[in-house]
């Protein structure tokens, strides 16, 4: 055989070239999955957003390869808890929904979690994982997620982890008990199909590797990845954060019930262990137990242990395409104190469903962790927004015809040290509904789909803009589920930087039937002929923002982001008939404004 | 007299191939490329094989093009100065995008990449086509005239027009394209609907976007060219490489300027086919390694198939190209080993300047090219002798950058290079085969461009295929496949609302495409008899966002049947749920004469020119260094062995043994799988 081939037998270990094929061929693994999911799943929420994501675990359920987002906890132990790793076989599928039953592992029932394991001459040799948001399990309301409901069973049917496939025979009983609570049984099945497919191309893929370098040195490659990942991360750590501890507040607006506001407090400490030299003999250990009791309405955020190390290595591993966000993320960690009964640890039966407010404030609080510790972590950014309507259409033969929307609407994201905040984005990977397909196949037209102007934090680099959304209603009726936060504590702003703007929701605005909604609620009614606006918040900014070049405040004045007065007010840049007045420019910049270390509505030296 | 001639434009150097097909004669050159004005290599070329042969311009019947202005333009941000016009509400549609992070981007570190058209040269008109192409608000032309204005104000050169539901009813969009046009005469405007009719506007503005943003390079280049043949007294029609691996004239081109975004690696696939065909294969994949990426294709029962999800650079350009995948792999791609001790090869190319350090041009990174110097696959001298390589500069660059830092000898550092080139490319071959339901096992692997055949052998390896066949002139093949292609063009129709299949319905839309399919080959002057259809059809299951292509048949329920068996195939799994019929597309093809090839005499037997030393594995060899001029058909090598010509050099390896086809291609097999 050509020499190219660096198969080692004689030894286990894996050397530095396969390693980064290893890495290579998981990658492609996770693509073809993803593909899969992605052309054949039936619900919009999985096939346009692309609510969807992989991951691929060692023999021991250690995650070796996974999405580049801090949201996945340790998947494989619920399953091992009731299916010990060396009872399974060849041809099984494991299954669940069940978030206090994962501790947060997956954090609302939406989310289905499918792992297989891999096998090779009858050896485990590990698990891949399919992971997908379903659009409605059934639940309080079409959606199974909504901020009026008050305990977990509200937000749909639980499933705690099953064996879905045994040795390749699937126990279509309980499939068709899934289906049948939901009030939409085509779409589930159609993607629970897709799902199922992809973790069957990730088992044969994997197996494949696993043949072409033999399993002790993939076993080896993995336990790299993750080894590297972790003294990475642990390195960086310890260039950030000096001895001591360290601390940052922030707050949610409300929970939807009328409580609020509810306060992230996060502390990381590092300290000298009782023996071992350096950084290895260092503990680093993060504490949120400080954060606010949980709250009555579904905002809680079940908090895997596994999250805090994951969201922190997502800043350390940057860009750089070679690093891996794995399980050395939270292996950097030497501990993680959470407590029962708060925000981040609700008890049971406490609801879930509106968790992914909270987990986008608490990844900007790491930000601002590591921000107060002196890293150079980005400003905040706004929590991404949802939507529901349901209600009845009149359809092309005048019949009224049930229909469920689900949306997701961008934010503007914190502007870098170095970098503008992102505009009008999501998260990683999920896309919005092009506004030719929302029209074919919901029953609205938008009147205006585009940046919301003022939005962003200003700043030497400003945030993100949010998006503004217009619609013609042209439902019968329908009921409004709406989820903003960061209204009333917007995203903050640091190193001179201002916080972003909020966001909003309006009927028939500017008119005399103008009415406002709540920005976390439910039940709100709207009916045909009205006028739905949504506004979403912009990302804070960095640096002062008299130091940001007056053309490119020009250009964002040319392109909608920012208006002449707030050109004038907050970057103090004189435009007239659409140029740059540099005289006026150079007597505004005189008068500058002096900052503090952060901006929220105005300059403050800590955050509350 | 039957002349036809070939150039094709590369970024370093330009490929002509003249083609007498009474005689089967070709007559090659190759000449530095001219980036400030490519039309002038193009005529030097043009010059320079006509004197070769002793033929006058008037004797061409045929002038064939395959160019990357248009792919550069895009690329590097170098086209018009454009503008896109909007519905009223819509103008942040670029900025928006699909509002996503891309999925294996980090969040906290990615940019958004600068749009081709700022929000700045975004301008609305007031009017609304609904869903189904309901007319919802009349277009208000004062707004228009408002918005050619505004466009004269900034001084664009190019207008995209691109209004929401404009493919379910193009109507208010032909109007304000027809406006802009009397208002801005000299200005290029461009409809979405003349681009690109699909749903998904985002999409659909963007392909519109950078048509527009090249089509006054690529028409000035165009009537350049044109100019330039009549100075020459050239009558012949020119045709032009689009990405669709099929030739059009000059006026499809500079209507839809976009369409030859891949016109240089889509004639190399096209080539390959040619090459493989002729020696009897007909499932291949193709494996084109240039300088700074590598482009993959598979081919199936010789056919070669479009794909409209495709993209160049990091945009979406969901026009028919050919279905190859993109990497960025190739003789420049660097090696590099980084803080966490994790050695990449790629993206990031030295280019040709400065190139690998062997070129001895100043390049100090370590490339693909500098390992392959270490490991003695290339002979001492490149390019027929006129490229002397300097081992020890290449040598010096991989201790310092790969083997120091990794603590390897310099010999595995750069098959530690070579290894994980090969396996990122054998990641973009899996997508092409395996992922698509292929065994590549089940083809044979053309490795061509300059440094194909230095890799064909080892990812043939990797996946286990046993055939590699090495065309007769890899580093030219583009220029063989414009002389191989045939005129082609696709006419297509979203239906404004995917539903049941309705066979009266689609056929009326396929009649009324066939009649577009049939004026266009009128146009371009194919004969009845060169003349091909095929009816295309692409459905999904009520609720999935791909769909599936297939041919279209005479009933309901064998296109159902159709589609069902190619989602099991392609998935894994069909489903009992309502079929929706999305895009009805009709292909032509207008048959173009086949180049005989050249036969080559029989071989007395390949003799070494020398025995150079090559590291493997095992050890250093001395290995038979052939020169493929010298072969002749059914002369056999056993690898390990190097065979040297003018445009490439292939490494047989150990384990594989080669014979010389009559048509000049060397077919490479192994035993072991």
């Amino acid at each position: 055989m050509p020499d190219v081939s660096l198969k080692n037998d004689q030894t286990s270990a894996c050397d530095p070239v396969t390693l980064e094929i290893v890495r290579g061929a998981v990658r492609a693994t996770q693509a073809e999955m993803e593909a899969l999911i992605e052309r054949t799943a039936i619900s919009a929420f999985i096939r346009e957003k692309k609510d969807f994501y992989t991951a691929l675990f060692d023999a021991d359920g250690v995650m070796a390869v996974g999405s580049n987002l801090p949201v996945f906890g340790d998947i494989c132990s619920p399953v091992f808890r009731d299916f010990p790793p060396d009872t399974m076989r060849e041809g099984d599928l494991y299954w669940y929904n069940d978030c206090y039953g994962s501790r947060g592992a997956i954090s609302h029932s939406n989310d289905q979690v499918l792992l297989a394991p891999v096998f090779h001459d009858g050896r485990r040799c590990g698990f891949v994982m399919g992971w997908a948001h379903f659009s409605d399990i059934g639940g309080l309301r079409p959606g199974s997620i909504s901020p009026d409901t008050t305990d977990i069973f509200q937000e749909g049917i639980i499933v705690p982890p099953t064996k879905l496939i045994d040795a390749g025979h699937t126990n279509e009983a309980t499939l068709k008990i899934f289906y049948r609570n939901s009030r939409y049984p085509e779409q589930n099945l159609g993607d629970m199909r897709a799902l199922m497919a992809s973790a069957a191309l990730g088992v044969r893929r994997i197996e494949e590797i696993v043949a072409r370098f033999g399993a002790d040195v993939v076993a080896d490659a993995l336990r790299q990845l993750v080894t590297r990942t972790r003294n990475l991360v642990r390195t960086k750590l310890a260039e950030t954060f000096a001895y001591g501890t360290h601390r940052f507040t922030d707050a949610i607006d409300s929970d939807g019930h009328g409580n609020g506001p509810f306060h992230i407090r996060l502390a990381l400490t590092r300290e000298k262990g009782p023996d071992g030299q350096g950084i290895e003999g260092d503990r680093f250990i993060f504490d949120a137990t400080e954060t606010d009791d949980q709250s009555p309405g579904p905002i809680n955020l079940l908090l895997n242990p596994d999250v805090p190390g994951t969201a922190l290595s997502m800043f350390y591993l940057g860009g750089d395409p070679a690093q891996v966000c794995n399980a050395g993320g939270p292996q950097a960690l030497d501990e993680v104190r959470l407590r029962e009964g708060s925000l981040l640890w609700p008890k049971f039966p406490a609801p879930l469903g509106m968790r992914g407010l909270t987990l986008m404030r608490f990844l900007a609080a790491i930000n601002g962790l590591i921000n107060v510790a002196g890293g150079k972590a980005p400003a905040a950014h706004s929590a991404y927004v949802i939507s529901f309507m349901r209600g009845t259409f009149r359809n092309d033969k005048g019949e009224l015809e049930p229909f469920l929307m689900s949306d997701g609407i961008g934010v503007g994201w914190g502007a870098r040290p170095t970098a503008d905040g992102t505009d009008a984005v999501y998260f990683v990977a999920q896309e919005n509904y092009p506004v030719e397909f929302l029209e074919t196949g919901y029953p609205v037209r938008l009147r205006t789909y585009g940046i919301l102007t003022d939005s962003c934090g200003a700043g030497k680099y400003r945030g993100g803009c949010g998006i503004v959304r217009e619609y013609d209603v042209l439902a019968e009726e329908a009921v409004l589920a709406i989820r903003i936060d960061s209204v009333k504590n917007p995203p903050w702003g640091i190193a001179g930087g201002m916080s972003g703007g909020a966001g909003r929701v309006v009927v028939n605005p500017g008119t005399n039937h103008e009415r406002a909604i709540a920005p976390l609620s439910d039940g709100n009614i709207v009916r045909r002929g009205d006028v739905l606006r949504i506004e979403t918040g912009g990302g804070g900014g960095h640096g002062h923002p008299f130091d940001r070049p007056p053309e490119k405040v020009l250009e964002d004045v040319h392109g909608g982001f920012v208006t002449v007065d707030a050109a004038r007010l907050l970057y103090g840049v004189a435009i007239a008939d659409g140029a740059l007045d540099k005289t006026a420019t150079a007597a505004l910049r005189i008068k500058r404004p002096a900052a503090g270390a952060f901006h929220r509505h105005t300059y403050v030296d800590s955050l509350s | 007299m039957s002349l036809a001639i070939a150039v094709d434009i590369g970024g370093t150097f330009t490929d002509i191939a003249l083609h007498d097909a009474a005689s089967g004669r070709i007559w090659r050159a190759k000449i530095p490329s001219v980036p400030s004005d490519p039309s002038q290599a193009f005529l030097t070329g043009i010059r320079l094989a006509l004197g070769e042969a002793g033929q006058a311009a008037p004797a061409l019947k045929r002038v064939l093009h395959g160019t990357t202005v248009a792919t550069n333009m895009i690329l590097e941000d170098k086209g018009a100065r454009a503008a896109l016009v909007t519905t009223a509400g819509f103008r942040h549609v670029l900025t928006i995008g699909r509002q996503d992070i891309p999925r294996r981007a980090n969040y906290l570190a990615w940019v958004k990449p600068a749009r081709p058209v700022p929000a700045s040269r975004v301008l609305e008109v007031k009017e609304r086509i609904g869903a189904g192409g309901v007319v919802v608000e009349a277009l208000d032309e004062a707004s228009v005239h408002t918005a050619a204005e505004a466009c004269r104000a900034l001084g664009v050169e190019a207008i995209a027009v691109c209004l929401l539901h404009s493919f379910a009813n193009p109507a208010h969009e032909r109007r304000v394209a027809e406006i802009l046009r009397e208002k801005l005469p000299g200005i290029a405007v461009t409809a979405s609907v003349d681009v690109l009719p699909v749903v998904r506007e985002y999409e659909r503005s963007l392909a519109t976007v950078f048509n527009a943003v090249v089509m006054p390079g690529v028409s000035t280049y165009v009537s350049r060219l044109q100019d330039r043949l009549d100075g020459e007294k050239v009558t012949a029609p020119l045709l032009f490489m689009q990405s669709n691996g099929g030739v059009a004239g000059g006026a499809t081109i500079r209507r839809a300027p976009a369409l030859t975004a891949l016109s240089g690696p889509a004639a190399g696939v096209v080539g390959a086919r040619d090459v493989a065909v002729a020696c009897g294969f007909k499932d291949i994949i193709t494996v084109d390694i240039g300088g700074t990426s590598a482009d993959i294709c598979l081919i199936k029962d010789g056919k070669i198939s479009l794909t409209q999800r495709g993209q160049v650079g990091e945009w979406p350009l969901p026009l028919p190209m050919v279905d190859m995948v993109t990497i960025g792999a190739g003789g420049g791609s660097i090696a590099r080993v980084d803080d966490a001790g994790a050695l990449t090869v790629g993206p990031q190319s030295a280019g040709a300047e400065p190139g690998p350090a062997a070129y001895g041009r100043g390049g100090k990174a370590a490339t693909v090219t500098d390992a392959h110097v270490v490991l003695g696959h290339l002979p001492a001298k490149l390019l027929g002798g006129r490229m002397a390589l300097d081992a020890a500069a290449a040598g010096r660059a991989i201790d310092r950058k790969v083997a120091g830092p990794l603590g390897l000898t310099r010999e595995a550092a750069a098959r530690g290079v070579l290894a994980i080139i090969d396996n990122n490319m054998m990641g973009a071959l899996r997508i092409v085969s395996v992922e698509r339901g292929h065994d590549p096992r089940d083809f044979t692997l053309v490795p061509f461009g300059g440094a194909g055949p230095l890799h064909g052998c080892a990812l043939a390896g990797l996946l286990g295929i046993t055939r590699v066949l090495i065309p007769p002139a890899p580093g030219v093949l583009c220029a063989d496949g414009l002389l191989a292609a045939d005129l082609k063009a696709e006419f297509s129709r979203t239906l404004p609302k995917a539903g049941a299949i309705d066979m009266d319905a689609a056929g009326a839309i396929y009649a009324e495409l066939e009649h577009q399919a049939d004026d266009w080959l009128t146009a371009e002057a194919v004969a009845a008899g060169d003349r091909q259809t095929a009816l295309i059809a692409t459905l999904r299951y009520h609720g999935q966002g791909g769909e599936v292509a297939i041919g279209w048949a005479d009933s309901k329920a064998e296109v159902e049947a159709a589609f069902a068996a190619a989602h099991q195939s392609l998935y894994g799994f069909a489903l009992e749920a309502p079929i929706e019929l999305v895009t009805l597309r009709v292909e032509v093809t207008g048959r173009m004469p086949t180049p005989p090839r050249p036969v080559l005499k029989a071989g007395a037997g390949a003799k070494a020119l020398g025995r150079p030393a090559v590291h493997f594995v095992s050890g250093k060899v001395d290995v038979p260094l052939f020169d493929r001029a010298t072969l002749g058909a059914g002369d056999r090598i056993v690898g390990p062995a190097i065979l040297s010509q003018l445009d490439a050099t292939t490494l047989v390896l150990p384990g594989w043994q080669g014979e010389v086809h009559p048509s000049g291609a060397v077919l490479l097999t192994t035993d072991v799988a």
